[in-house]
């Protein structure tokens, strides 16, 4: 199973991160996980997972979209490429709003987060396979 | 707040203002006196002296010119200082004003011009009845007037001076013309040539003319008096209810600033709550699916349970920061033009979902243009959500839900209506309270936090709107949300942020 996928998951949560690692493990992914968006940049570059899972939520409202961004904003086809996915409420206090980016440029900038999906906290592990697989596909069918 | 200055004219105001009055019912008795002589002495078979009438009148008419000007001087220094003299005066001469004496202030010069131009009038008022038969005329009683005029301006004192004054006016009359000092104007015909002169007759006349003054002198002043006293009482009643009215504003400012704190309690506290419940919810669904090992059947159930509870505390949450959110509001500058009817149509086809899963029937009208609102979209969605989740849940396979949308006038209406388990009449009234279900819905559908028509109602009145609901048991529901439209036309708007 070591072609199976690396997942990094950003979530101040502990016992959630230990749930999902629980999850994805039993599914055969390798899991790495960060508590915060300084230390996620620090995993990102050094282990280069293939997907990414991002409370949007830590530990504020904002810093989660911050840390999109700047991911995104880094030089290079990875950091520009590799499959996020947020989990968090989408109704939630944030008045921001996010959409995956269709990739067809009807959203302008600041209307969408270049994201690939989102899940609803709490986390269902059938929808969070399920999620984690569909974007993992994605990468792959390009 | 306006309620809290005084309503009440203070006496110097008061009195300039009759001084008016008083000025322009002259202009009329001297139009009226020479209508009458006019007709007087075509109509009626009597001799009057009418060059002796008609100077007196123009000498009234002078007088009251005269009067006209000095009012308007009057009016126009009315804030000199006032010499002392003229406040004793003011102080006798005047009514006590309702709220004290405070503002005597210039009614002075006032006072003393009133008088004065009531006591020439009744000096006129003997000219024109000593010229026209004295004590024979009829027209005596006019000094009735006069003397009521004064009731209602001037202190009892003052009144009671000028009732003597008029008494003794017509005394020297009748006296002079008896015993012949004054020329007798006699008014011929019916009137019996020497009345005048029976000192009987003259004296009987005399005392009920002055039995007569006085009493119109105590009756105007008595009135005037009574007047002016609840006058008083109602400028105090006015001054307490606007105090009281303060109070209560105060009140009600600290009541919505409580309701507000409140609210943001509340959003803090299930902010704190969410995460944590989601967290273990998770957990015991995972638990119970095995993926930390295999459980035993029981062990199963348990931890199904638990995420379930879990499950049904974590939608509390999320609902009571909806609702938060919907109470505290948002900024005027923050809401923008929605279309409702995209808006609806959106969520009657996510409530058909689960319509379809439960054959239940979800079907939508929605009758021309229905217009915009001025509005944040999450708590619109929330409210028409809420609704229409609410009449698919509590309606039985095989029911149907009807959703319409339609512009009235100024308002946009929607109705949510289903043929569902109906809400009790002693429910009625309190649906909408935060966390109430009724036990009909309780035993129909166990999940439910009770807190989504407080939701809805809350989103309904942060849009101006209200919400309504009439219903039958076993038959169904109706809830009627009426919101106000945007005024202005939809295409001057800049476009809605996407949702």
């Amino acid at each position: 199973m070591s072609n199976m996928a690396k997942i990094l998951i950003v979530d101040d949560d502990r016992d959630l991160v230990a749930v999902m690692r629980l999850v994805l493990e039993r599914e055969g992914y390798r899991v790495v996980d960060a508590a915060g968006p300084g230390e996620a940049m620090v995993k990102v570059e050094a282990e280069r997972p293939d997907l990414v899972l991002l409370d949007v939520m830590m530990p504020d409202a904002t810093e989660g979209f911050h840390f999109v961004w700047k991911l995104r904003q880094r030089a290079g086809a990875f950091f520009a490429e590799v499959p996020i996915i947020i989990v968090s409420a989408i109704h939630d206090k944030t008045e921001l709003r996010f959409y995956p980016d269709s990739g067809d440029g009807s959203y302008g900038a600041g209307e969408y987060l270049p994201v690939q999906d989102f899940l609803d906290k709490p986390v269902d592990p059938a929808d969070l396979l399920r999620a984690v697989s569909r974007a993992l596909g994605l990468v792959r069918k390009t | 707040m306006s309620l809290g200055s005084s309503n009440s004219l203070p006496v110097s105001a008061e009195l300039v203002e009759r001084l008016g009055w008083l000025i322009r019912l002259r202009w009329l008795a001297v139009a009226g006196v020479v209508c009458f002589l006019e007709v007087a002495r075509r109509v009626f078979p009597v001799r009057l002296g009418l060059r002796q009438l008609y100077f007196t009148i123009a000498a009234l008419a002078v007088c009251n010119i005269l009067y006209w000007w000095r009012l308007r001087r009057l009016l126009r220094t009315r804030a000199r200082a006032v010499p002392p003299w003229t406040r004793l005066l003011a102080r006798f001469l005047l009514p006590p004003p309702p709220g004290g004496l405070g503002d005597i202030g210039d009614a002075g010069q006032a006072a003393v011009f009133a008088n004065l131009q009531v006591a020439v009038d009744l000096l006129l008022l003997a000219a024109l009845l000593h010229f026209s038969g004295g004590i024979e005329n009829p027209f005596l009683y006019f000094f009735i007037f006069h003397v009521i005029i004064a009731g209602i301006l001037f202190s009892r004192q003052a009144t009671y001076v000028h009732a003597s004054w008029g008494v003794a006016l017509v005394s020297v009359v009748a006296a002079g013309e008896g015993l012949g000092i004054l020329r007798h104007f006699a008014l011929g015909g019916a009137w019996a040539a020497g009345a005048y002169r029976d000192p009987a007759l003259v004296t009987a006349q005399l005392l009920v003319f002055a039995t007569t003054l006085y009493l119109s002198a105590y009756m105007g002043s008595s009135i005037a008096d009574r007047l002016r006293r609840r006058e008083g009482e109602v400028v105090v009643l006015s001054m307490d209810v606007a105090h009281k009215a303060e109070t209560l504003a105060a009140a009600l400012d600290r009541v919505s600033q409580a309701e507000r704190a409140k609210s943001q309690y509340m959003r803090k506290v299930a902010h704190e709550l969410r995460g944590p419940l989601g967290t273990i919810r998770t957990t015991m669904s995972v638990l119970a699916s095995g993926a930390a090992g295999e459980l035993p059947a029981a062990a199963v159930e348990l931890a199904q349970r638990a995420a379930l509870r879990a499950g049904g505390l974590a939608q509390v949450t999320a609902d009571l920061l909806a609702l938060s959110r919907a109470r505290e509001g948002r900024l005027a500058i923050e809401l923008a033009p929605v279309d409702l009817a995209p808006l609806v149509r959106d969520l009657v086809a996510e409530a058909r979902v689960a319509g379809d899963r439960a054959g239940v029937s979800v079907a939508l009208r929605a009758t021309g243009e229905v217009g915009q609102i001025a509005g944040d979209t999450a708590a619109l969605r929330e409210l028409v959500g809420n609704l229409v989740s609410n009449a698919v849940r509590y309606t039985p396979g095989g029911g149907t839900v009807e959703v319409r949308l339609a512009r009235q006038g100024e308002s946009i209406v929607l109705e949510v209506e289903d043929s569902g388990i109906g809400i009790p009449e002693v429910d009625l009234a309190r649906v909408f309270e935060e966390f109430y279900r009724c036990d009909n819905a309780r035993s129909h559908s166990g999940e439910g936090t009770g807190l989504g028509l407080a939701i809805v109602r809350a989103a309904a009145e942060q849009h101006g709107g209200r919400v309504s609901v009439r219903s039958v048991v076993g038959r169904g529901t109706c809830f009627t949300v009426t919101l106000p439209a945007l005024a202005t036309a939809p295409r001057d708007l800049p476009a809605p942020p996407p949702v």
